[in-house]
């Protein structure tokens, strides 16, 4: 076949395939999974996840196991947003004494609307040596109140963090004190939750009611530094609220919205990739089967009834149990067992087609067995394998799913099927987190429809007869 | 010649399984070969605190000496490959011994028992499955293939199509969120509440905790099951005697319910046939989720702890009633259409 012929074969089946509104759907979802699988990990809100997720450090900064932030607008009560203050407003100012030391004011302002105070707020700072801090609170009533006083030394390699709840109780009794004596006198201050108190209306109300004081928060973060280390130093705001980010946030504090994207990358692959070579290996077996026949015929048969009988998934957990879980030993396992799916149909076509002109012909032309098998039976029944490889993919990501959501899993990449194991194994099911179940699974099921739009598309156009009466 | 067909077939079926057991064998036997070993060494322990001697080299003499029998009893001072043998020869002929850490619920520790203790609540949550899933689908598809591309039909492919790379057992833990803990009809899992009430009472009490996990799965098998028969039905409603049997005037309900489901049934008798067998083999993970405990659930818990008599015997057992579903297949294909029987020689 000349080239000038592919491409107008291709153009022929592009114009069929365009018709079918399925397939076109298929086509758009796989566009959209493709891109996102590649430059996904990017947009997340935390793009170091990749390489740790399974790093308490990296999202020690989350709340626990908080809803979506968009069940806000469902709930009469909204709860604080967690969000990241950076990009301060900052004030230089020459400390009195030989000149070396710059006294720097990093001022956030908070707007807050909540009903509750957040769960915490968590001063970060990035920098070098040892500096003096002070951290003065400013309420919307005007009230402030220095939270925090001390020598930091800092070191590069780590952030240095001011919580409210473990460094101000303090101050939080401080405020109590001088805004409403009354309440204060019942406050101990091991037990108390200063970032609630602090974000409270303390004059009205007393402290167990905890009423939110909404408005402009205002927070001063002033370091006393060396001129040098001016620009070395970083300083940001954590809010941990009770509702976070776009699919809310795991036990274990991590952002699932960031999970779900990043898993992408891993179901393609392990779909794509597993199909192919299960498509291919069965493809094969059964060409070469019903061409050569004989005791290879006689073998692949009984290979295939073999495979086939075997209950899959015991066997996958019995493998995965016995190897250490690595996601290629899963690929292979899956491999081994799913060629079966596609050898009776291709063995029944490659039988006829053997009977073929064409092949008699190629063979008294001298063709070797190979050539016949590679170069004429095969092309046939490539488009036929494309459809079979697309619907074998949803089997696969669930398969994949299954084995891990039993903790057999591959603990170096992020799956669907982790996140949906660590969720049901710590509890999300009992404990109603359903933000942790939902977007995992439905992405299961929608990367599985994709393809199955896309098989049952090219099966449409392969066998018409079905389409309709 | 029919019962000639049937014989090779059964034969051929049983040297099959022996050679899979033969697999599942040799993948096991180092694991099983360890907890084997452990198990002498207890029961050896257990009987010489009966010895009464306080000479030092009798009692190590007569432990040895009692290690070497059991040791022989269980072959393990032959060679790995004669192991491999004995290991299929016992599984083969249903001597699945006791297991290492699993107990049945009235604290029997050999295997069988264990097995036929969570065989009966697996076929039950999973046939009754399979035969609703059938109805359901088999009325759905009629009604889909009836009016090919209408609004029903549409709607019947795409969500058979979404369902299809759905994971059952996610279902089943939205199913348990939702009805067991935000609307609270259903309990969460397990077979009966603590203690199980008796009589009619305690087959109530059954009934409700069967209802979750059961409408789970028959919710989401029925779709592909939809899709399926609306096929077939489609293919033979193109058939020229349905068109013959409109064209006399046949009454529509007698055309799909005589002629069109009938002449179909063979090909969804097949799909019920090989869904209640491979049913029985239950399903590890959904058994999980609901905390049913049948097969699939055993299973699990015998991976867990790697209890291997136990696994070697249910995956030996899976494998079996697959395969007898199969021969069971073939032998009433090859009864109603003779031309298989000459395929069997292929």
């Amino acid at each position: 076949m000349s080239s000038d012929n592919k491409f107008k074969a291709l153009a022929d089946f592009w114009r069929t395939f365009s018709k079918v509104r399925m397939g076109i759907a298929g086509l758009v979802l796989l566009g959209i999974f493709v891109v996102l699988g590649i430059i996904g990990p990017l947009l997340v809100p935390f793009p170091d996840a990749l390489s740790h997720w399974r790093d308490i450090n990296y999202w020690q900064d989350n709340p626990v196991a908080s809803p979506p932030a968009w069940t806000n607008w469902f709930n009469p009560r909204p709860g604080a947003s967690s969000q990241v203050l950076t990009a301060p407003k900052i004030k230089q100012e020459e400390y009195p004494g030989d000149g070396s030391l710059v006294k720097v004011d990093y001022t956030f302002s908070y707007p807050f609307s909540a009903t509750s105070g957040p769960r915490d707020v968590v001063f970060r700072i990035a920098g070098d040596g040892q500096v003096p801090i002070l951290i003065d609170f400013r309420r919307p009533d005007g009230g402030a109140i220095e939270v925090y006083r001390d020598q930091l030394s800092l070191s590069k390699s780590q952030l240095f963090r001011v919580s409210l709840n473990y460094n101000s109780q303090a101050a939080a009794v401080e405020l109590v004190r001088n805004e409403n004596p009354d309440a204060a006198a019942d406050l101990n201050p091991a037990t108390i939750r200063p970032a609630q108190i602090l974000f409270s209306d303390v004059r009205k109300h007393t402290v167990q009611e905890n009423v939110a004081l909404k408005g402009d928060y205002t927070f001063v973060v002033s370091l006393l530094l060396a001129k040098e280390s001016i620009r070395t130093t970083e300083v940001s705001v954590g809010i941990s609220g009770y509702v976070s980010g776009f699919m809310g946030t795991d036990i274990s504090k991590r952002d699932i919205f960031t999970g779900v994207i990043i898993g992408i990358r891993w179901a393609l692959i392990l779909g794509l990739l597993t199909s192919m070579l299960t498509v291919l290996v069965g493809v094969t077996f059964a060409i070469v089967a019903a061409y050569v026949g004989g005791a290879i015929d006689w073998f692949l048969n009984r290979l295939y009834e073999l495979v086939y009988l075997m209950p899959v998934l015991p066997f996958l957990i019995v493998t995965s149990a016995i190897f250490k879980p690595s996601i290629w030993t899963l690929i292979i396992m899956i491999c081994l067992f799913f060629w079966s799916g596609v050898f009776k149909p291709v063995y029944s076509m490659a039988l006829q087609i053997k009977q073929e002109v064409f092949i008699e012909a190629s063979r008294a032309l001298g063709a070797s067995k190979a050539r016949i098998i590679f170069s004429h039976i095969f092309p046939i029944l490539l488009p036929y394998s494309f459809a079979s490889m697309a619907l074998s993919v949803p089997a696969i990501i669930v398969y994949e799913a299954s084995v891990s959501l039993l903790g057999l899993g591959d603990a170096t990449i992020v799956t669907w099927g982790q996140i949906l194991h660590d969720a049901f194994v710590q509890g999300a099911v009992i404990n109603n987190m359903w933000w942790w179940v939902v977007p995992p699974g439905l992405m299961i099921a929608l990367m599985g429809a994709t393809f199955a739009f896309l098989g049952t598309a090219l099966d449409k156009i392969l066998h018409p007869k079905l389409k309709t009466r | 010649m029919y019962w000639k067909f049937v014989f090779k077939r059964i034969i051929y079926g049983i040297l099959m399984y022996s050679l899979m057991v033969l697999i599942y064998s040799t993948l096991f036997n180092a694991v099983a070969d360890k907890t084997l070993r452990s198990q002498i060494d207890e029961s050896v322990n257990q009987e010489m605190r009966f010895v009464r001697t306080t000479n030092g080299d009798e009692f190590s003499r007569i432990r040895a000496q009692k290690l070497a029998i059991k040791t022989k009893q269980y072959h393990l001072d032959e060679p790995l490959h004669q192991r491999i043998f004995w290991r299929t020869v016992r599984t083969l002929a249903f001597d699945f011994g006791n297991s290492t850490i699993i107990k049945s619920s009235g604290g029997d520790r050999q295997v069988s028992a264990i097995i036929m203790e969570a065989l009966p609540r697996t076929i039950i949550l999973f046939s009754l499955q399979v035969v609703l899933a059938v109805v359901l689908g088999v009325i759905m598809g009629l009604y889909a293939a009836r009016r090919p591309n209408s609004p029903f039909d549409r709607f019947n492919t795409m969500i058979t199509l979404v369902m299809n790379g759905m994971p059952v057992w996610w279902l089943g833990m939205i199913a348990i969120m939702l009805f067991a803990y935000n609307i609270p009809i259903f309990p969460s899992g397990g077979m009966h509440i603590n203690p199980a009430p008796t009589g009619f009472a305690g087959f109530l009490d059954y009934l409700w905790h069967l209802a979750l996990p059961l409408i789970t799965l028959t919710f989401v098998s029925m779709w592909s099951i939809a899709y399926l028969s609306r096929n077939i039905f489609l293919s033979s409603l193109q058939e020229d005697y349905v068109m013959a049997a409109r064209a006399r005037g046949i009454p529509e309900a007698r055309v799909l319910f005589g002629h069109t489901l009938r002449t179909s049934m063979p090909v969804i008798m097949t799909i019920a046939v090989l869904g209640l067998f491979s049913s029985i083999a239950g399903n590890i993970i959904v058994e999980g989720i609901f905390n049913w405990p049948g097969i699939g659930n055993l299973y699990f818990v015998a991976v867990q702890q790697s209890d291997v008599p136990v696994l070697m015997a249910t995956l030996a057992f899976q494998t079996l009633i697959n395969m007898a579903g199969f021969i069971i297949l073939d032998v009433i294909y090859g009864f109603l259409d003779p031309r298989i029987k000459v395929g069997m020689r292929a």
